[in-house]
């Protein structure tokens, strides 16, 4: 009994609630804190694999990621979820969609993976969004492809800024399109168009991949070896004209633009390769073009059959110097570059990679489904890889269970809970009766306070997660500063609650936290910032030094994120202020209206001092941020400072906040003025946050997006509102006062 | 005053001081920073939405590197139409910087208590008056220039980003040539310049920082600046040109140009056309091979040589660069740059010879010059360093270092106070 009176039912329900949320599976959310600390689960035996099949490791967007990633991010882009759905619209797991598309593509072909929620997008395929919903099957767009592309195309010669809604929808969905259909063929290159005439005078009818005929693709490549190895051993028949020589010519233009239709490099760094290079199928039979294919047209036809064929002469440890010492030195020289490419694929690759015998096999295993068959050739994968680059798959695992944890999803639908434990606590104190009162106030206090702090664990180890999947400091781009302005505003307000429990600081972290996640995540959706899906992409070379990284924009980001919660706390001392003006009056005399006016002198005070403390620490950071990027800047572009977009969003922070500190140091500003000041604050880092990033101009202008401008400027429209709120509340009270008892 | 009297008088008190110098205190005033800096808020944000249209370089000059600037509202904005038709004067950098530096001064007179308590307020301050001098002695001194360097071969000059210079080189000698050049500044249409060493005097007739250029079929097609051009390239190419505003954007390709006269006494010899090419002279062929000459008109007289071209403004070094390698490398399976860099060798006046490697965050600091890596083209080999001359690079470091050990400690007591504060309350 002692132990209900203690720990009251709603509260408690709310904390294990959170508590829940923090640590174990739900809905989608398939894994929980604990899997991070069991090895991987046995391999199945009776039944398809899928768990051991997202595991293997592919590289994609410049990074090794098990295909589980591959299968998320991919789905991110077409369908704007981390999920698929079936033919029926029914959720399925992203890696057996992953596996059908990849696997087996015509089944593929009838799962809705498409998201398009355009009218005039869906105009053009004849559907309703509000009939056909707004999820397509490949097969659905199939009729309409030409369509797609034409529209994609005229959209595509507007400039960017004269692109309107159905412009960008539709290259979109373009991208989209293309994207998917790469996917598909990245472990089958797609064959040549069997009417090609070129196909019937070589007298290749017979060589491609035919589903009766052979056993797999690997007959195909072995067809393709044993032509490569006729032409090696009687390298006379390198001439214009040969037909030997025209097949191996029509065949490596073949497998070189195949790998164009590739979406990940599935083939693991041959063992002795130096620069570790995974491959496409393609460039695992013929090697890399080392040219775009457009330039082969200004070769020069027989110098380039001599010169291979004294290429083809040489032996295997020369030829590999000559190959080489080509792709050095003679740069400028398309002949003798695509010789050295061509010399490659006949005489230095002479056999066909392991690995895509055991694809070949995991993919009939798949389609006939046939479990033990499936689970053997992943393992055998697997095992491959392991072998041939043992280092880069080491945080696989890792990343496979991240992904499924989904720590940022979590912890947004968390910070709702503790919003709602915070506004719970004033509402007990407002209504004051014998079952919501003080204590209970104080014990829903309790729970939001403890709350943030179990969710700032969680989120905190989303980010540490994030880390060491990418190796850098937390913050690489717009999608993880917004990340961790999140975080620092609740790791801020988690300190202040320690302090000052009024469930304020506790309800505003909350706020900013959700906020910051809910921006986090459409950023990951917007197409131009995010075009491969993946969140954690590679960083280009001027900010690839991790020293900077973990210093100048930890601590900006950092400004950033504490001149929001300034923002916000001054954002609740409005809405009380609000309040308070319009239910106190000298007359009025109830519960609510007196409890307000009791409590005003002590929040006043209260709010005041930690908007203050917050815009010092908010002065502090964005000043030594700036600096330091100031410093950064002379490091590397010999300038310390050079007015760049984003130097000036900083340095407009920096100013405001010291504009707040002044005003109050020197009295000149009062609490509504400071936390007036403080909103407005929330404008000037919107501004410097995304505002910068829209110009398109300056050194930093790498995050360029458009489709934030609408919620930014309703996002600053709404400050100014709560702004203009403040000032004429009360000359709008005493005009309305002074109208009712006229009116009586 | 009247607790302030109850206190011991203190020569050094804010009291005294204010009393010492009141000529000074309202320049000492916290409104007059809090209107400055609201000023600042305005001149950043109207300049950085400025960066849109006039390129960085043109906003820096319009309205950091000014005492005001004027900004029009911007068309394509809402109500723009007729918004866009007021003039707005924007106090500039010079004329805020100023002003704050002197309420900063102001302050530290008569308004700070010289206390240990608040010494972290003083050095606060005179950082940013540091940082202040520093970026504004920077904008008026510090030159950006660049340095091309094709691989194996080396360069011993740098060119400016702006600014051309008509170049008169004497080749006579093959093995030692001369040359005279005339800065932008000279260039103005109707001067008569004698040139040392140069037997003929250059009369400009026509001179601007940007051109748009075309061949005509005959001479007379030609536009009006060019029409009078009967030697040089200009002539035998039929070169055209309608004269443009110089574009300062980042990815700006100004082409300077110059028609100018050569009179031997009283003689005219002709007139000539010159154009710069942004990416120095040579790349001239590129563009077409009727425009090599373009990097040297010849005029021979007397048994003599010489070469005339417009270029960007040069400084020659007293050492020179070597490009040795160049690598450029993409994260695989994307266009992410991963890496560029360049091996070069300092050739020493001495005669020694240094290794060094230019790449991303780590530049070639030689001499008070400081060469980073600003672009590369792996196919034709060849590098562009960005080359910096900052005497005033050192002074926001020191600002720096004050501004964190002021920051620092005043925050640290205020911490400390509202902690203690706290703890005594809840205990």
């Amino acid at each position: 009994m002692k132990f209900l009176k203690k720990y009251p039912l709603i509260p408690s329900a709310l904390f294990a609630f959170g508590l829940y949320l923090a640590i174990l599976p739900f809905g989608t959310t398939k894994a929980s804190l604990l899997d991070f600390f069991k090895p991987e689960p046995a391999p199945k035996e009776e039944v398809i694999d899928l768990e051991a099949f997202s595991r293997i490791p592919v590289l994609r967007g410049g990074r090794v990621k098990p295909l589980d990633s591959v299968a998320r991010n991919t789905l991110l882009v077409l369908r704007n979820k981390r999920s698929a759905l079936d033919q029926n619209g029914t959720m399925i797991p992203a890696i057996s969609w992953l596996a059908h598309v990849l696997l087996n593509p015509e089944e593929a072909d009838k799962l809705k993976t498409f998201v398009i929620d355009h009218d005039q997008v869906l105009g053009l395929l004849n559907r309703k969004l509000a009939k056909d919903g707004k999820y397509y099957s490949y097969n659905e767009l199939k009729p309409f492809l030409k369509e797609i592309d034409e529209s994609a195309r005229e959209s595509g010669k507007l400039e960017r800024e004269k692109q309107d809604s159905f412009d960008q929808n539709i290259i979109d969905l373009y991208r989209s399109v293309l994207l998917y259909r790469k996917l598909k063929h990245t472990l089958s290159p797609p064959a040549p168009p069997p009417e090609t005439k070129m196909i019937e005078d070589l007298d290749l009818n017979t060589f491609f991949f035919d589903s009766d005929k052979d056993k797999d693709r690997t007959d195909e490549y072995s067809r393709f070896r044993s032509i490569t190895k006729a032409i090696s051993q009687d390298p006379s028949t390198i001439r214009i004209g040969s037909d030997e020589f025209g097949r191996v010519v029509f065949l490596l233009d073949h497998y070189s633009r195949s790998n164009l239709w590739s979406e990940f490099f599935p083939v693991p760094p041959e063992t002795g390769d130096q620069k570790k290079r995974w491959r496409k199928v393609g460039e695992s039979l013929v090697g890399e073009e080392p040219l775009d294919s457009d330039q082969k047209r200004n070769l020069d036809p027989a110098q380039f059959a001599s010169l291979l064929q004294d290429l083809i002469r040489t032996d295997r440890v020369p030829l590999q110097e000559k190959v080489n010492f080509i792709l050095t030195k003679e740069k400028l020289n398309p002949t003798a570059l695509f010789a050295a490419q061509y010399a490659e694929a006949i005489k230095l690759r002479t056999e066909v990679d392991p690995i895509l015998p055991l694809y070949e096999k995991l993919r009939k295993a798949y389609v006939r489904n046939d479990p033990s068959g499936f689970n053997d050739a992943v393992s055998s994968i697997r095992r491959l890889c392991e072998q041939r680059a043992p280092d880069q798959v080491t945080k696989l695992g890792f990343e496979k269970t991240f992904n499924a944890y989904e720590p940022f999803y979590r912890c947004s639908v968390a910070y709702i809970i503790i919003f709602l434990s915070a506004c719970l606590s004033w509402l007990c104190l407002a209504i004051n009766t014998a079952k919501f009162n003080a204590n209970h106030s104080k014990s829903f206090k309790n729970v939001a306070y403890h709350l943030t702090l179990i969710i700032l664990i969680a989120h905190t180890f989303g980010l540490l997660g994030r880390m060491y999947i990418e190796g850098r400091p937390p913050v690489t781009n717009l999608y993880s500063s917004a990340l961790f302005i999140g975080w620092g505003a609740v790791l801020l307000c988690w300190f202040t609650e320690k302090y000052l429990r009024l469930g304020i600081a506790s309800s505003m972290g909350a706020m900013v936290g959700f906020g910051s996640l809910v921006i986090a995540h459409n950023l990951s959706l917007d197409s131009s910032l995010n075009p491969t899906g993946d969140t954690m992409e590679m960083m280009r070379a001027v900010l690839d030094s991790n020293f900077w990284l973990a210093t100048h924009v930890v601590t900006v980001t950092i400004g950033y994120s504490t001149t929001f919660l300034a923002g916000f706390l001054g954002l609740a001392y409005i809405f009380y202020y609000f309040i308070h003006q319009v239910l106190v009056s000298d007359t009025s005399d109830n519960k609510l209206s007196s409890l307000l006016s009791s409590s005003r002198k002590q929040l006043e005070k209260t709010l005041g001092s930690m908007i203050f403390g917050i815009t010092c620490f908010s002065l502090f950071f964005s000043l030594v941020g700036t600096v330091l990027g100031g410093i950064w800047a002379d490091q590397s572009w010999g300038r310390f400072w050079g007015w760049d977009a984003k130097e000036n969003g900083a340095l407009l922070i920096v100013i405001w906040n010291a504009i707040i500190l002044h005003a109050r140091w020197a009295g000149i500003a009062k609490i509504r003025g400071i936390a007036c000041l403080a909103i407005f604050g929330n404008v000037v880092t919107a501004w410097s946050w995304f505002g910068t990033n829209m110009l398109g101009v300056g050194l930093h202008s790498y995050g360029f997006m458009d489709k934030a401008f609408n919620p930014l400027m309703s996002f600053i429209v709404s400050q100014m509102v709560f702004i203009g709120v403040a000032y004429l509340v009360t000359p709008l009270r005493s005009l309305f006062r002074k109208k009712q008892p006229a009116a009586k | 005053m009247s607790n302030q009297s109850k206190k011991k008088q203190n020569a050094y008190s804010v009291g005294a001081r204010k009393k010492a110098f009141p000529w000074i205190v309202p320049f000492a005033s916290v409104r007059l920073t809090l209107t400055l800096l609201s000023f600042s808020m305005i001149l950043i944000f109207v300049a950085t939405l400025e960066q849109v249209r006039i390129g960085i370089r043109g906003a820096q000059a319009e309205y950091f590197e000014s005492f005001y600037g004027i900004w029009y509202y911007p068309e394509q904005f809402w109500g723009g139409s007729f918004l866009s038709m007021v003039p707005l004067p924007i106090p500039g950098g010079y004329l805020l910087g100023g002003l704050l530096i002197i309420n900063l001064i102001a302050a530290f007179i008569t308004r700070f208590q010289w206390s240990g308590k608040k010494m972290g307020i003083q050095i606060i301050h005179l950082g940013i008056i540091l940082l202040l001098i520093g970026q504004m002695t920077t904008q008026a001194i510090q030159v950006e220039s660049r340095m091309q360097i094709n691989k194996g071969e080396s360069s011993d000059y740098i060119e400016r980003f702006h600014g051309v210079e008509l170049a008169i080189t004497d080749v006579t000698d093959a093995n030692r040539s001369k040359v005279v050049s005339i800065p932008e500044q000279l260039l103005t249409p109707g001067n008569t310049l004698r040139v040392p060493g140069f037997p003929f005097k250059v009369r400009v007739q026509s001179f601007g920082p940007n051109c748009n250029f075309d061949f005509k079929e005959s001479a007379d097609q030609r536009s009006e600046i060019t029409r009078g051009v009967n030697q040089g390239i200009g002539a035998s190419a039929n070169l055209s040109l309608t004269p443009m505003d110089e574009d300062f954007s980042n990815d700006a390709a100004n082409f300077g140009y110059l028609v100018f006269q050569l009179i031997n006494g009283s003689e005219e010899m002709g007139t000539w056309l010159a154009v710069a090419h942004p990416a120095g002279n040579d790349r001239w062929k590129f563009i077409h091979a009727k425009l090599e000459g373009m990097s040297f008109q010849p005029l021979r007289h007397q048994g003599k040589l010489w070469g005339m071209e417009l270029r960007s403004i040069r400084e020659y070094l007293p050492y020179s660069i070597e490009l040795v390698k160049i690598e450029n490398e993409f994260y695989q399976g994307t266009d992410i740059p991963h890496n560029f860099e360049s091996h070069v060798n300092l050739n020493l006046e001495s005669g020694q010879k240094r290794k060094a490697l230019v790449y991303m965050n780590t530049p070639l600091r030689h001499r008070g010059k400081t060469f980073y890596q600003y672009q590369m083209n792996k196919a034709a080999d060849y590098t562009v360093f960005q080359v910096i001359r900052n005497p005033s690079w050192l002074v926001p470091y020191i600002a720096c270092i004050l501004l964190s050990v002021g920051l620092l400690w005043q925050f640290s007591f205020h911490l400390i106070y509202f902690l203690r504060k706290q703890s005594k309350v809840s205990g």
